[in-house]
Order: C-alpha cells, then sequence, then structure tokens
C-alpha cells in the first residue's frame, strides 16, 4: 500500500524545537489523526507536509521516493494538499472559478475557456463530496462551512493522495460536520490518505483508524485507536507537568468576598454567545478557558468596548456600562492586551517609546508641548521594569522579538495602574524565556491588586496561573472550576462542546 | 427588494436611467429622437472604451489615472503623423503605430507598478502630468486642422448609417466580454483583485497579469482616441484633459470596487450612459441655460449617492 | 554613530536636500541671475496658496487618506466670496462665510470617510465634482471681479519684503509642526497612519481626528482661495482647478509614503521647494514651459522609486 512517510523531522523556530525528529507514516486509504496541544507542533508538521515550510532536517518520501521540501506545487503536483483552518478562497469568485484559478481549461492556446466542462466537473467534484451548492454565488457570501467545502473540493481537484485536514470542524456545526464527515469516508474508501488534525477528541475516535500524538515537538505515540481510551489519549497529550511558575499565596478568602471589579450579567451576541455570567474580583486572576472560536476573544472585545453586545448588561466596579466605547473602557481603568499582537496591539514601524505611551500620550502634554524628557524617563522606568530587550526607546517595534512586542504591549497599560487586565492569549507566540517573565507579571499585577480576565489556549498557563477558572464551550459557559479543583483532564472535558447541548 | 437593486447595481442603475428617460421623454418628446440618442451615444463611445481598460485595472486592485494625458500623446502623435503638412505616414500606418504607441505606455505604466512596486496612484499621477507635458512638446504650440479623408472617416463615417465609433465600441464590448468570461486571463484578473495571497498560492503571476491590464487599457485608449479625436477638425494639446476623472467616476458608480475583485462590465455600462446622459438631461428639460452649469454638481451627487446606497447596502447584510 | 550617519542619509529629507543643493548649483552655473533675491520673490507670488494646502495634505496622507477635493473647496469658497460681495455684503462677512464654506465642505468629506469607512479617494473624488459643480452652478460660470481695495491688498501688499500670503503659511507651518511634534495628537496621526486598529485599540480617537483633518483641509482650502482672489482680483468657478495634483505631487516628492505612516512636514516643504525651483527655472531660462510638466512627472516617479530603494537598502543592512 502506497504511503507518505516523514523521517527525523526537526524543525526551530529561534531557539525553541517546534518539532524533534518526527518520523510518521501515513497510508493511503486511512484515515490517520493527530492530536497535541496548541503548541505541540501540529501546524509546523501540516506547514512542512504541505510544502509552505521548509525542516531543518529530515525526509519526507511518497512510496519510497525523496520530495524535495518547501515546494507547494511539488507537494501538489504528488497529490499531497493541505486545507487550512481559515478557507483560503477567492471570495468574489463563484465556485468554479475559485476551483479553476490558474489551471483553467481552455482551447485554442488560452483564448476559449471551455466554461460548460468546467462546470460539469465542478458539479462531478461536489457530486462525489456529496454537495449541492450554487455555482454562481460569490463563495464570499456562502457560509463558512459551505467555504470549507471549497476548500476542500479544491484540493481534491488533482488526483489527491493524501488529504491533510487542519482543524476542519472547528467552525461548523454537528450537522455540517456530519456532512463532513460522510465525505472524509469516502475518501477514505477512494483510497485517500487523510491526516486528520483535530482537537475534538470524539471526532478523532469516531474517523480514525490510527492516532498519533504529538507533544512539545515530539511524537509520543501512534497507536491503533482501538487500543487507546479517550482518557489514555487526554493523558499522551498532557503529559508531563511544564515548570510554570505559579501563585505563591493560595487564593484569599477575602477576595472573593469584596465587591466584584467588573460583573457581566446575562451578556449574549448571537452567535459569538449567549447569557454569560461572571464576576472578577480585585486581586483575583479568572481564567477562561475552551477551544478557539468558542467565543472567549468576543466576551473580552465586549468588555473593552470594541464591539457592541445584543442583551445584557455590564457593570463596572458595581456600575452599569452605558454608551461604551474603547476611550471610555479605558479612562474606567480597563485594560485589554488583545489576541492578535501586531495587527492589534501595535504600530509596528513606530518606535518602541511611542507605542509604550500611545494611550496616555495626553498625560504628557503640558502648555509647551510634550515633555520629551518626561516621556523618555517613563519609557525607561517601563523598559527596564519589563525586562523589554532593546537597543534603545527610539528603535522600531518591529525591530524585538515576539516576547519583548508582547511585554510593550502589556506595558502600555501597566503605567496607569488600571483596575481590569484583560489578557488575550498573552503568551501567544513568545519563546519560553519571555513566557515565564510575562507570567511573573501576570501575577504581580494581581497581587498589585488589578483584577485580571486571562484567555488561554494552553492549559498549564491557566491552571498555574488562575485563582477560578471559567471554560467556554460554543459560546455558552460550559464550567466553573475553582483552583483546587481544577486539572487538565477537566479542563480539556469541559471544553469539548457537548453534543447534546447544540442545535440540531 | 431595493436591497436587491441595489446590489444588482447594474439593474438599479438601469431602472434608473429608464425612469429618467421616460421623465425627459415626457417633458420634451424630442430627446428620444434618434438624432439625440445617436449624439448621446457618439459622446459615450470614447468614454465607454477606456472604462472597459480602467475597470479592469480596478479589478485587478490598481488604479490608471493617466488616461487623459495618454489620449493627449496619442492624438497629437497621429496627428503629426497623418497630417498633410508634416509627416504624411499611409492612414493604416498611423493607425498601426497610434496603437503600439497606446499599448507602450501602458506597458510603462505596468513595469513601473508590477516589477518597480511603485503604487498605482503615484505611477499614473506622474504619468498623468508627463504625459501632458510631451504632448504640449509634441504639439509645440501648432493646432493641426489638416487631418486627412481616411482619418476623419475613422470619427465621422458611418456604416449601415451607423456611425463608426458605435461599431468599433461594440466590437471593444465584445472583446472585454469574451476576456472576462471566456479567458483564463479574465478570470485571473479577478482573482488576484479578490484575495492577492490566495492567488499567489494558487500559483498565479500577479505581476505579468497587472502587466497585461495596464497595457489593455493603453491600447483600448488608443483605439478611443481614434474614433473621437476625428470627429474634431482641431488637434491641440488640451485633449483628454479630465477624461481620467470621467472614466474612474463612471466605473466606480458602475459598481466597480476600488479594493479590487468585484465589477461587472454591465454596471460599467449603465455607469457611462448615466454619466453622459446628465449633461444632455438638463437641456432638454428646458430648465433654462443657467441649469446646464448645474451638470458637475449633478454628477457629483450621483456618485455619492452611489457611494451611500453601498453603504446603506453593507449595513443590512450584516 | 556609524549607524545613526546612515540612518540620517538614507532619510528622504536628505535626499531631497541633496536633489535641491545640486539643482541651485546647476542653476548658479547656467544662469546665476535667476538666484537674486528680487527674481526669486516675484517667482514666488502664487506658491504660497499650493504651500498652505500642502499642510493639511500631508497630515491627510500621514493617516493613509488623501483629499482630492482641495481644489473644488477652493473654488467654492472663492464663488461664495464673490456672489455674497457681488450681492452687497460687506467684505469682511464675505470672507467669513467663504472660510466657514470650505471648513463645511472638509467637514463632511472627514464625516463620510471616518463614520461611513468609505476609502478617501472615492468620498473625495465625489465631493471633488460635487463642490466645483455647485460652485459653478451659483456663478453660472462667470467671474466676479472688481473687489475693494483693502482686500485685494491683502494678495498684493508685502510685509517684511514678503508677501501676506507667505506670512499666512509660515504662521499655519509652525503652529502645525508644533502640534506635531510637541503635542500627542502629531503622534496619534502617526499612530493611524501605520495601524488604526492599534489605535483604536489603545483609545485614540481616530474618527475625531480624521474628521479634524479633513475639517482643517477645507478651511486651509478656503485660506488659499481667498488669498488667490485677492492677488488676482477675480473670482471664478475654475480656481484651483487642478491643484490637488501638484499638492499631492509635492507631498509625495517630499518623503511622505501614499499608505501612510511615514513622512514629515518638512519633507513636505523640501518637496515643495524642489518643484517649485525646477518648475520656475525651467521657464525662466528655457522658457519652455512645456518641460516642467515632463520633469516634474519624472520627478515624481523616480523620487518614489529611489525612497523604496534606499529604504530597502537601510533595512538590508
Amino acid at each position: 500500500m502506497p504511503s507518505l512517510t516523514t523521517q527525523n523531522l526537526s524543525k526551530s523556530y529561534g531557539g525553541t524545537h517546534a518539532l524533534k525528529n518526527v518520523s510518521l507514516k501515513i497510508h493511503a486509504g486511512d484515515i490517520h489523526a493527530l492530536c497535541g496541544e496548541n503548541g505541540a507542533g501540529k501546524s509546523t508538521l501540516i506547514k512542512i507536509l504541505s510544502g509552505v515550510e521548509t525542516p531543518d532536517q529530515g525526509l519526507v518520501q511518497w512510496n519510497g521516493n525523496h520530495l524535495s521540501l518547501g515546494k507547494v506545487h511539488e507537494m501538489e503536483s504528488k497529490g499531497i494538499v493541505a486545507v487550512h483552518q481559515e478557507p483560503v478562497v477567492f471570495p468574489d469568485l463563484n465556485i468554479v472559478d475559485n476551483l479553476y484559478a490558474g489551471r483553467e481549461l481552455s482551447s485554442g492556446m488560452g483564448t476559449w475557456l471551455n466554461t460548460a466542462s468546467m462546470k460539469q466537473r465542478t458539479r462531478d467534484i461536489l457530486d462525489s463530496l456529496g454537495e449541492d451548492l450554487p455555482l454562481n454565488q460569490p463563495v464570499g457570501e456562502m457560509a463558512l462551512a459551505q467555504r470549507q467545502m471549497v476548500s476542500i473540493a479544491r484540493a481534491l481537484f488533482n488526483q489527491c493522495r493524501i488529504l491533510i485536514l487542519d482543524e476542519p470542524t472547528a467552525s461548523l456545526t454537528t450537522r455540517e460536520s456530519d456532512a463532513l464527515f460522510k465525505t472524509v469516508i469516502s475518501l477514505k474508501n477512494q483510497g485517500v490518505g487523510i491526516l486528520y488534525v483535530s482537537h475534538r477528541l470524539e471526532e478523532v475516535f469516531q474517523l480514525a483508524q490510527c492516532i498519533s500524538v504529538l507533544r512539545d515537538g515530539i511524537l509520543v505515540s501512534t497507536q491503533s485507536s482501538n487500543d487507546l481510551s479517550e482518557d489514555a489519549l487526554i493523558q499522551q497529550m498532557v503529559g508531563r507537568k511544564v515548570a510554570y511558575p505559579s501563585r505563591q499565596q493560595p487564593v484569599n478568602a477575602d477576595i472573593t468576598k469584596n465587591k466584584p471589579v467588573l460583573e457581566l450579567k446575562a451578556l449574549s451576541r448571537t452567535p459569538a454567545y449567549d447569557d454569560i455570567h461572571l464576576k472578577i474580583h480585585a486581586g483575583e486572576i479568572l481564567g477562561m478557558s475552551g477551544l478557539v472560536g468558542a467565543g472567549r476573544s468576543e466576551i473580552a472585545r465586549a468588555i473593552f468596548g470594541i464591539d457592541e453586545f445584543d442583551t445584557g448588561e455590564i457593570l463596572f466596579n458595581g456600575k452599569k456600562l452605558q454608551n461604551h466605547s474603547i476611550r471610555k473602557a479605558i479612562d474606567l481603568g480597563i485594560a485589554m492586551v488583545p489576541e492578535d499582537r501586531q495587527r492589534q496591539g501595535l504600530a509596528l514601524p513606530l518606535s518602541v517609546e511611542t507605542n509604550l505611551l500611545l494611550p496616555s500620550l495626553n498625560a504628557f502634554q503640558g502648555m509647551t508641548g510634550l515633555d520629551r524628557s518626561q516621556m523618555r524617563s517613563m519609557s525607561g522606568q517601563l523598559i527596564s521594569k519589563l525586562g523589554i530587550k532593546t537597543g534603545s526607546p527610539d528603535n522600531p517595534a518591529s525591530a524585538l522579538s515576539g516576547g519583548n512586542q508582547q511585554k510593550i504591549v502589556l506595558g502600555k497599560w501597566i503605567h496607569q495602574n488600571p483596575s481590569l487586565f484583560i489578557l488575550d492569549e498573552p503568551t501567544r507566540g513568545v519563546d519560553v524565556g519571555a513566557k515565564s517573565e510575562v507570567h511573573r507579571m501576570i501575577i504581580e499585577l494581581a497581587k498589585q491588586g488589578s483584577a485580571v480576565l486571562l484567555i488561554s489556549s494552553e492549559l498549564p498557563e491557566i491552571l498555574s496561573l488562575s485563582d477560578r477558572i471559567l471554560v467556554i464551550a460554543k459560546g455558552h459557559v460550559s464550567g466553573e472550576l475553582a483552583r483546587e479543583e481544577a486539572n487538565q483532564e477537566k479542563l480539556l472535558k469541559l471544553s469539548l462542546p457537548e453534543e447534546a447541548k447544540q442545535s440540531p | 427588494m431595493i436591497t436587491y437593486l441595489l446590489r444588482h447595481r447594474a439593474i438599479g442603475l438601469f431602472l434608473f436611467i429608464g425612469l429618467l428617460t421616460t421623465v425627459v421623454s415626457w417633458i420634451n418628446p424630442a430627446f428620444l429622437s434618434a438624432q439625440n440618442l445617436r449624439d448621446i451615444a457618439v459622446q459615450a463611445a470614447p468614454i465607454c472604451i477606456i472604462s472597459c481598460g480602467v475597470m479592469l485595472v480596478l479589478v485587478a486592485g490598481e488604479i490608471d489615472i493617466s488616461v487623459g494625458s495618454m489620449m493627449g500623446v496619442l492624438a497629437a502623435s497621429m496627428g503629426i503623423m497623418v497630417s498633410a503638412s508634416r509627416a504624411q505616414l499611409p492612414p493604416h500606418v498611423a493607425i498601426a503605430l497610434t496603437l503600439l504607441i497606446g499599448i507602450g505606455m501602458g506597458l510603462f505604466n505596468g513595469l513601473l507598478v508590477a516589477y518597480a512596486g511603485v503604487p498605482s496612484i503615484i505611477v499614473t499621477l506622474g504619468m498623468l502630468t508627463a504625459l501632458r507635458g510631451l504632448t504640449e512638446i509634441i504639439m509645440n504650440g501648432a493646432w493641426i486642422t489638416d487631418l486627412p479623408e481616411e482619418i476623419r472617416f475613422l470619427g465621422t463615417g458611418t456604416i449601415l448609417s451607423v456611425p463608426l465609433s458605435l461599431w468599433t465600441t461594440a466590437g471593444v464590448l465584445a472583446m472585454t466580454i469574451w476576456l472576462i468570461h471566456r479567458t483564463p486571463i479574465g478570470r485571473r484578473i479577478y482573482a488576484t483583485g479578490s484575495n492577492p495571497q490566495a492567488a499567489q498560492l494558487a500559483g498565479l503571476s500577479i505581476k505579468s497579469i497587472k502587466l497585461f491590464v495596464f497595457a489593455w487599457t493603453g491600447l483600448l485608449t488608443a483605439v478611443a482616441t481614434l474614433v473621437s479625436v476625428p470627429q474634431l477638425s482641431v488637434v491641440d494639446s488640451g485633449i483628454g484633459v479630465g477624461t481620467e476623472l470621467l472614466v474612474v467616476t463612471c466605473v466606480v458608480v458602475g459598481g466597480t470596487s476600488v479594493n479590487g475583485g468585484v465589477g461587472t462590465l454591465s454596471g460599467v455600462l449603465c455607469g457611462v450612459a448615466l454619466m453622459t446622459m446628465i449633461s444632455t438631461v438638463l437641456i432638454f428639460l428646458k430648465l433654462g441655460e443657467h441649469a446646464t452649469y448645474w451638470s458637475r454638481a449633478i454628477q457629483g451627487l450621483f456618485i455619492l449617492g452611489a457611494i451611500l446606497a453601498d453603504h446603506w447596502i453593507s449595513n443590512h447584510k450584516k | 554613530m556609524k549607524a545613526i550617519f546612515l540612518r540620517t542619509l538614507s532619510l528622504p529629507e536628505t535626499f531631497l536636500s541633496c536633489l535641491i543643493i545640486t539643482l541651485f548649483a546647476l542653476i548658479s552655473q547656467l544662469d546665476p541671475s535667476f538666484l537674486q533675491w528680487e527674481v526669486q520673490r516675484s517667482l514666488s507670488s502664487h506658491i504660497w496658496e499650493l504651500a498652505i494646502i500642502a499642510i493639511p495634505m500631508t497630515l491627510i496622507i500621514l493617516t493613509a487618506g488623501i483629499d482630492l477635493s482641495v481644489g473644488s473647496i477652493m473654488s467654492l469658497s472663492a464663488i461664495t466670496a464673490g456672489m455674497l460681495f457681488q450681492a452687497g455684503s460687506s467684505m469682511p462677512l464675505a470672507c467669513g462665510a467663504a472660510l466657514l464654506t470650505g471648513t463645511l465642505g472638509g467637514f463632511l468629506n472627514g464625516f463620510f470617510i471616518a463614520r461611513m469607512r468609505v476609502h478617501p479617494l472615492i468620498i473625495t473624488l465625489a465631493t471633488m465634482a460635487t463642490y466645483r459643480g455647485i460652485a459653478e452652478g451659483i456663478s453660472q460660470a462667470k467671474p466676479v471681479s472688481g473687489f475693494p481695495a483693502g482686500f485685494t491688498r491683502l494678495g498684493q501688499d508685502e510685509w517684511l519684503n514678503l508677501p501676506f500670503a507667505a506670512w499666512v503659511f509660515f504662521i499655519i507651518f509652525v503652529s502645525v509642526f508644533w502640534v506635531i511634534h510637541r503635542r500627542a495628537l502629531g503622534l496619534h496621526v502617526y499612530a493611524i497612519g501605520n495601524n488604526d486598529t492599534a489605535s483604536r485599540f489603545s483609545g485614540i480617537h481616530v474618527d475625531r481626528i480624521l474628521i479634524g483633518l479633513y475639517t482643517f483641509s477645507g478651511f486651509a482650502s478656503a485660506l488659499a482661495a481667498l488669498l488667490f482672489v485677492a492677488r488676482r482680483n477675480t473670482a471664478k468657478a475654475d480656481v484651483g482647478m487642478g491643484i490637488e495634483l501638484g499638492v499631492i505631487t509635492a507631498v509625495v516628492i517630499g518623503g511622505v509614503s501614499i499608505f501612510g505612516g511615514r513622512g514629515t512636514l518638512v519633507g513636505t516643504c523640501l518637496g515643495l521647494l524642489l518643484i517649485h525651483e525646477t518648475r520656475e527655472f525651467v521657464s525662466w531660462h528655457w522658457n519652455r514651459d512645456e518641460f516642467i510638466l515632463i520633469v516634474l512627472g519624472l520627478l515624481l516617479i523616480v523620487s518614489v522609486v529611489f525612497q523604496k530603494l534606499l529604504r530597502h537598502k537601510q533595512n538590508s543592512s
């Protein structure tokens, strides 16, 4: 049976190993699941197999023949195609044009498109997927699930041998997921090998014959799904305890008796989240756990006044917020570290100092203008306090590493002593060393009496830092755990959407 | 219903033009006379031809505001080439050379945008200025009044009692329809403008696509010059001034997005029709001479109206 | 030290200064009489109106916007003043109304751009036609002239050897320069041009700033229109025709990135100077106006290509 094999693939970014000596074998006609936590190296492996990235070392073979790596076209021509989590489509074009972009069927040296046969083949492919989509509608107007299907159809276009699906059900409803599973199984029966990457363990057990687990860039195991229980799988994914700093003092009993800094009452916005209740007290770190796309960031954006919400109330220090806006949130003492540092957090080409002082520039304004020396001393203080590694405060923020950039985003707020910090994935893409520094800062913030809402997909991070943990699944609060009772298994189980809760 | 009409810009515009025509012809039946319709069509022809090119530039995610000055250069060089008192080239040679010059200028724009990476608004703004200067150098302060009959025929002649410029416009429209709907390059222009990153992943050569749309616009500008300038008895250095704004306006009113990826030929046609009708309409409404001076204001308000409609739609989509 | 030297060398302002010095060196070889103060002063009478508009245009382009309607706002303001004067109103009242009209026109631009999130190119393309159209409509394209001497003196009198318009420009320049370099607003403008989402997330009033800048642009255009009318003693709907292209060209040659976030007011001034001296010298020495346009157009393209190369080099070194 033909197969795709990798031998000793390794890849590191900066000092961190994303993948270490991964050897994997995927057979045609098999569904092979790949599991692991965020940051375990799954996406790096997918990028290498689809030709987007080149490994530092190691080989990839198809049927025993070496493949030249780092070229999307080379991989596609061998029939190895990846469908990424975010569908890559042309939003203004219809399905036929999306499928055929760059490989149109034409006669007369490209002077006459064979639209009829292109339409026919598109319909054939969609039929084989069991989909009935309108051929003339712009893909951008379709639902996410349908766009996903267009991406898959595009992947199946050439004689597809190995199909890599990255979190294909992340944003699908149950019914849409079921349709997708049928497609996946029928492809498998046609002899296509499938590498199925998913957080959702029940899907993995439902579909896969074979399950591989990645942890910290290392392939932990490859087992038949029959030999594995869900609990055992979670155990393997989580593995050993990573050394995270944890708060020295246990939760102060007084904290929760205080008036809450922030309270949400039945906050709803369709379809992102529904009926969210939560309270955060001064000096408390409230962790918010859940899968990507569960609605956590949307809740954070509502609190910070970025988006409006449909119904419900936000109370800050007991007062109901009306006509909420970002400026109002900042003036009240709410700070936010957004999830996308480069797009939402920093003006990259501007200097470190400007970025640090951006929200508070008005404070440095006197009769004669901006007080440059005061600005310089404040930015100097922040840089040394946060340990930002930069040659000069005048260097552009773009010249710094991810960890140092994240410290700037935190530092923007710290000197204003906000009473509430919203941290959305504060250590995403941050290397290990800077990570523990960021963790130390978060603890320090709480010690000084700020309330912290910590959103993170990394379970150990949530577990080691939070006083209380709220788990969000599909826009609902699916559970609240006190620090003592929480562990990774419980969080993981709570964050997996229960089928019963979903609309049919 | 209204949302549907606004979203399908061509249909909405078409109905609006219909309404306008009905009202105007009710007040003054002469508006619908064959002569007047023909005059409007002839006036619209060069704008329509150039719009077919500029629309594709916008669809590819770029902009071209140099067409007015390109027209100036093309008119001047064509005039010099055929004039009895100047180069006296045979008309067919002059026509071929004019088309080549048009393509050449378009290629120059395209090369700077695609290969030197200069923003298209800068390149074409620079060319707008420089080519107007070039026109003045070519003309050297003189006028050309002795265009030979063969060239004059391009502008004033008729075939089957339909002006040649309208035949040409029909030909260009047919070509553009073919290009958009029947060739790979047409589909790729839309793909590039819709999502440049996805286009790159799909293996499209974005550079050559951009080069193509600019060259195509250059060619069409030459065609438009050939059928419109010979209508005039005098060629001077002011030909084409302001054309670029009128063309961009027509294309945008016709529903083409400045962010690329979206644009239909039918919408652009309606945009051209509406914009050229407005000045005539004011005369036929018999509002007196002073009303004609308001035509530019009304054009501007129409563009604003189209933008407001777009805004309204996107709010209703949510 | 070497790094600072290299950085200074690759600044567009340095590049422009070198170009200007080369130009002056060339001129002093070809025709030193051009450099006499009297000649320079008499040739500069018209540049100040363009320069006044270039200040808000610089700020707008810094926020990644553009304002094509400045020439049309000039026209509408000039006609407002002219028509009111013709109708018998006093000149100060007419001037006040003109300034108000221009400011309102700019405010409308800003409102559409900030609140409706429409591309500034499209909005100002539309208002460009609308404003001039209104001016043509109410004036019936007829000129108004015969303004009182007290008004025309504003355009013709000099103070300390410089025309009144020059002083208006200097006052605006110095105050805007101070705001941009010494107030928080200046850094806010750069932040918006670099990343408007991050700016919003940092609590900057992006909408208010954009509306303010376009309103300022309208005000400056109205001011320029009044100076123009006073200098020529005539107001007509074609006032300011095409000036937007001259202004944008100067700003871009001055090193302000059309994509926003990069550039300085000093750069714009150098751009203005370079364009002005080139234009006047070509016309003075060779008396061939047609070359000016070619030189300016090519200068625009070449300077952007050069700035791109310099930046590329700086980044790679």
